[in-house]
């Protein structure tokens, strides 16, 4: 079973190549994502993809509420935190 | 060349000639056997990669039959949001010229999404849900306007491709190929509306453009039209055909070179508008 840290590592080194904006080092779990201009809104869609892909199961779109990808930590609680799902 | 005005004129004159009512047209089976390609083989996700040639033709059947699904789904949710904005724009101001057309489109478009829906429903018990999200955002003048007509052109252009190839596939079973013939018949349609309508209002407003704003029109095309393209690769579509580790399946053929080559030459292929008018140029396109 993938454990807390691993997911967040994960989702941090990809957030960070994604971007190309955003050298790992300088990427917290409370960076604001969007606001600091780390992702553009369009490349939402890849990051859903990546999270089905990390938590092994389907997301689904017309589930998400605002403000769901805002940061690591809010990504982490809303899609692979235990009391998820 | 046809003013906006004549071309809207000629394609509402064809979409009444050629009117097709698809509820009496299409026979409806009680249940449709696995053991046919629904899906033209060379168009399945996985084609080109070893995983499609590691399955028996009877599992390659099975999985053209939920690939169909996953393209009959993704469609049903391209078709809404054409819908909903199609519906949005008719007798505004600057449409006032096109709303006879846009009619026809929606009349089309809702028509589509019946035979879609019902396929899926009746055959699959389900359609797959939606993978591509927008975030509200501020736009420059005509910005917001270009875009919808450009995603939905892109759209349209991409299923067309699997349409134009599976309406001639006489190995397919009849209603996969009949649905996919209706379908294209209407879109060629659409098609020739919509690349001349990107066209007149990349012309009304590129002129107020900064360069920043079209480089982030064209990145936000490019975006959508690779996220469409990665929907056909549904990890759902691989579980329900009986395939196992999807999600590992999904990345492993999005990175595959033969399906990373045939992604660029449809979106050449699809975007050879946006790149007749200048939006985007040979080295974005690669």
């Amino acid at each position: 079973m993938i454990t807390e840290s691993t997911i967040r590592a994960s989702l941090r080194q990809w957030i960070s190549a994604t971007s190309g904006r955003a050298p790992l080092e300088t990427l917290s779990d409370d960076t604001p994502l969007f606001r600091n201009g780390i992702l553009k809104s369009v490349q939402v869609s890849d990051l859903i993809l990546y999270i089905e892909e990390l938590a092994e199961r389907s997301v689904d779109v017309e589930q998400i509420k605002p403000g769901v990808f805002r940061d690591i930590d809010t990504i982490y609680r809303s899609f692979f935190a235990p009391d998820h799902a | 060349m046809d003013t906006l005005p004549e071309l809207t004129a000629r394609l509402c004159r064809i979409s009444e000639e050629h009117f097709i009512d698809p509820f009496s047209r299409l026979q409806w089976p009680d249940s449709l056997a696995h053991d046919q390609w629904f899906m033209t083989p060379e168009l399945i996700s996985l084609h080109g990669t070893g995983h499609f040639d590691a399955l028996d033709e009877k599992q390659q059947k099975v999985l053209s039959f939920f690939e169909l699904v996953n393209f009959f789904s993704i469609n049903i949710h391209g078709e809404r949001m054409l819908i909903e904005g199609l519906a949005k724009r008719l007798y505004r101001r600057h449409t006032e010229t096109v709303s006879p057309y846009l009619h026809h489109f929606l009349d089309e478009e809702n028509k589509h999404m019946f035979y879609f829906g019902r396929f899926c429903n009746r055959y699959a018990g389900k359609i797959y849900a939606e993978k591509k999200l927008t975030i509200a955002r501020e736009y420059v003048e005509g910005e917001e306007e270009f875009l919808f007509f450009a995603r939905a052109m892109l759209f349209e252009e991409m299923v067309d491709i699997y349409n134009r190839r599976m309406a001639k596939d006489q190995a397919l079973a009849a209603l996969s190929r009949e649905i996919n013939w209706l379908h294209h018949f209407e879109e060629a349609r659409h098609l020739v509306f919509g690349r001349r309508l990107v066209e007149e209002l990349f012309e009304s407003h590129c002129g107020a453009w900064q360069q920043e704003d079209r480089q982030r029109i064209a990145d936000e095309l490019v975006y959508f039209f690779d996220a469409t393209w990665k929907e056909f690769f549904n990890p759902e579509a691989y579980k329900d055909a009986g395939l196992e580790d999807v999600y590992a399946l999904r990345r492993k053929a999005l990175a595959n070179d033969a399906v990373m080559k045939k992604h660029k030459t449809h979106r050449a292929s699809c975007a050879r508008t946006l790149y007749k008018i200048g939006l985007l140029t040979q080295e974005r396109m690669q």
